[in-house]
């Protein structure tokens, strides 16, 4: 064996050429619509500018003007919300897919899986479309099932719900569809994570008498925290960044009520051409996002005691 | 005494074959809520669009209208955008196959290659940049290349991800012996002639999965479309539907015609293809 220490740096690079040139593609593009794009919006946030005329530079302006809009901080708080209202309840049902699909062998178990995991790979404007069709408060399916239903109870039927005409239920409304647009795709995460753990610990576990349930608190938690960590980061950022789901279903309305971040973003840039402080105010989240993403990471090792 | 002990295990059975169907029960239900709305999308596209805000609604179209189907190929440009999709999708695809996959190669197999943790660890941090950043300059770069209203506008960015190029280094690295590179070499096998000859056919899974993924996202990509076509023969399926909104009437019917024929190709493709999606999605979880 001859030592690659013996042969100069230049030789070695020589001799691994068609290395340099099988990635260079990567860096190519990636300096044009990476590295460069990276470089020159952290320039725009400091500068005014359409995209036409010339810029002026501005210095710190825009990210005071980005500190005192009311309007950032709705988007900002409608994001928070949004993802509070359906995070949740999309973990909990994917979680619980997960150990369905994991533990029973039952019929129906592949056609199951399909139908979960099929909003994951259709047109999010085709059925934001639909979504907005049954969400019609005069002829929508889903005020004609829910006073259907409740006209078989005793009280009073409750009024059809404006789901995307009011203030109070666009986020609610949007939630919905995330969590039906999202649900299987953490399924199939939680699911590989489940797959993931060792049956031998399971075993051990039922020999030395631990319930079903002990099972679950200490084998299986601990074990799918990783899983966890990466949906929540995932789900933080596709929260932040979200576009197409309220684009289309509500246009972020009525008024500024379901407009999360990303929308709030393309409004800024491509609506007003602001491309300086829209520049401005996606480093700044973006930096935030990186932090919070940080801060979920340290929480997939458990503590050592 | 000896009864109840025999009668036991018959009753137990019973009980676990009850539990058995309502668990079915539970799923198929489950199942039809997910399913529901392509079923509504599907029934839609085969009414009117006063059957659409029929009360009560029709769970079933009465009568069946095929009109819908004609006049979306007919009044709009939905012909074109369904070519426009098909091209910008292969486009993409491709080449984003092509890059990754060579990529990935150079990672997996030159060892010795100077530099080569410490670029990799590049590229691998490279996936941390959002792309809400860099919207608005790489826009301009499209700009001043004349590639607006092109389909490489749809096809270039974004080509050389970061993820791609991990995904097949770790399936290349795990999966193509270094004895069959170094035999194809000894052959008088050119560096590109072993990463097509050699490489390539067995990373195929690792293709099929990640081209997959790249499908759906370009595929259903409608802001980006919305940003850089703005001529009306350069749309796409998204945009091309999402614009058949109308500000006062919007024509529902045929907007349900064109959402299943944009639904349609992927839905068939992931049936066909449901390993290799669901593999491709799940990669994303492997690098956590």
């Amino acid at each position: 064996m001859n030592a690659p220490k013996q042969h100069t740096l230049a030789v070695r690079i020589r001799r691994n050429r068609p290395f340099y040139l099988f990635i260079s593609p990567f860096f190519i593009l990636f300096g044009v619509f990476g590295l460069y794009p990276l470089l020159f919006s952290l320039y725009l946030s400091f500068v005014k500018w359409d995209g036409l005329t010339d810029a002026t530079f501005v210095r710190f302006e825009n990210f005071a003007t980005l500190f005192l809009d009311e309007s950032f901080y709705i988007a900002l708080w409608n994001t928070l919300v949004i993802g509070a209202l359906y995070i949740p309840p999309m973990f909990l049902l994917a979680f619980l897919f997960a150990n369905i699909l994991n533990a029973r062998r039952l019929p129906f178990r592949a056609f199951f899986r399909v139908s979960v995991f099929l909003p994951c790979v259709t047109p999010m404007v085709v059925i934001a479309i639909v979504f907005s069709l049954l969400y019609s408060s005069e002829a929508g399916l889903f005020n004609f099932v829910l006073t259907g239903l409740t006209s078989l109870l005793p009280w009073e039927p409750i009024r059809p719900i404006p789901w995307l005409e009011s203030e109070a239920w666009s986020k609610i409304s949007v939630s919905i569809l995330l969590v039906w647009r999202w649900t299987g795709y953490n399924t199939v995460l939680m699911l590989a994570g489940l797959q993931g753990i060792p049956e031998e610990y399971y075993e051990a576990a039922t020999i030395d008498g631990a319930s079903r349930f002990q099972q679950m608190g200490r084998i299986t938690l601990p074990l799918m925290r990783p899983t966890f960590v990466f949906c929540s980061i995932m789900s933080l950022i596709g929260t932040v960044y979200m576009f197409d789901e309220v684009f289309v279903l509500t246009k972020g309305g009525p008024g500024m009520s379901s407009t999360n971040f990303g929308l709030y973003l393309f409004n800024r840039s491509f609506t007003d051409f602001r491309f300086g402080y829209a520049s401005c105010a996606a480093y700044t989240v973006a930096v935030a996002v990186f932090v919070l993403s940080l801060a979920i990471l340290r929480l997939r090792r458990p503590a050592t005691d | 005494m000896a009864e109840s002990a025999l009668y036991r295990p018959a009753r137990r059975a019973t009980a676990a074959r009850f539990k058995r169907l309502a668990w079915i029960t539970v799923l198929l239900a489950v199942s039809a809520l997910f399913i529901f709305p392509f079923y509504w999308l599907l029934i839609s596209a085969f009414k009117t669009r006063a059957q659409i805000f029929t009360m009560p609604p029709q769970f079933i179209p009465m009568p069946v209208v095929l009109e819908n189907f004609a006049n979306v190929l007919a009044q709009t440009g939905l012909a074109r955008a369904f070519l426009n999709s098909c091209i910008i999708a292969a486009g993409h695809v491709t080449l984003a196959l092509f890059l990754c996959s060579l990529g990935g190669y150079a990672f997996a197999k030159f060892r010795e290659a100077p530099g080569r943790d410490g670029l990799f660890a590049f590229v691998l941090g490279t996936m941390m940049i959002p792309g809400a950043v860099t919207m608005i300059p790489v826009f301009m770069v499209l700009v001043h290349l004349h590639l607006v209203n092109t389909y490489w506008a749809m096809i270039i960015p974004g080509a050389a991800n970061a993820f791609g190029i991990f995904w097949m280094r770790q399936y290349i690295d795990a999966n193509v012996p270094d004895d069959l590179i170094a035999a194809a070499r000894i052959d008088g096998c050119g560096e590109f002639g072993i990463y097509r000859h050699v490489v390539v056919p067995i990373a195929r899974p690792a293709l099929a999965a990640l081209g997959i993924l790249v499908l759906i996202s370009t595929w259903n990509n409608l802001m980006w479309a919305f940003v850089v076509m703005r001529k009306e023969e350069m749309y796409t399926m998204p945009l091309l539907i999402y614009l058949l909104q109308g500000e006062m009437r919007t024509p529902y019917g045929m907007v349900m015609a064109g959402g299943v024929l944009a639904t349609l190709p992927l839905v068939v493709a992931f049936l066909c293809f449901q390993r290799s999606f669901i593999q491709g999605i799940t990669a994303g979880a492997l690098k956590a």
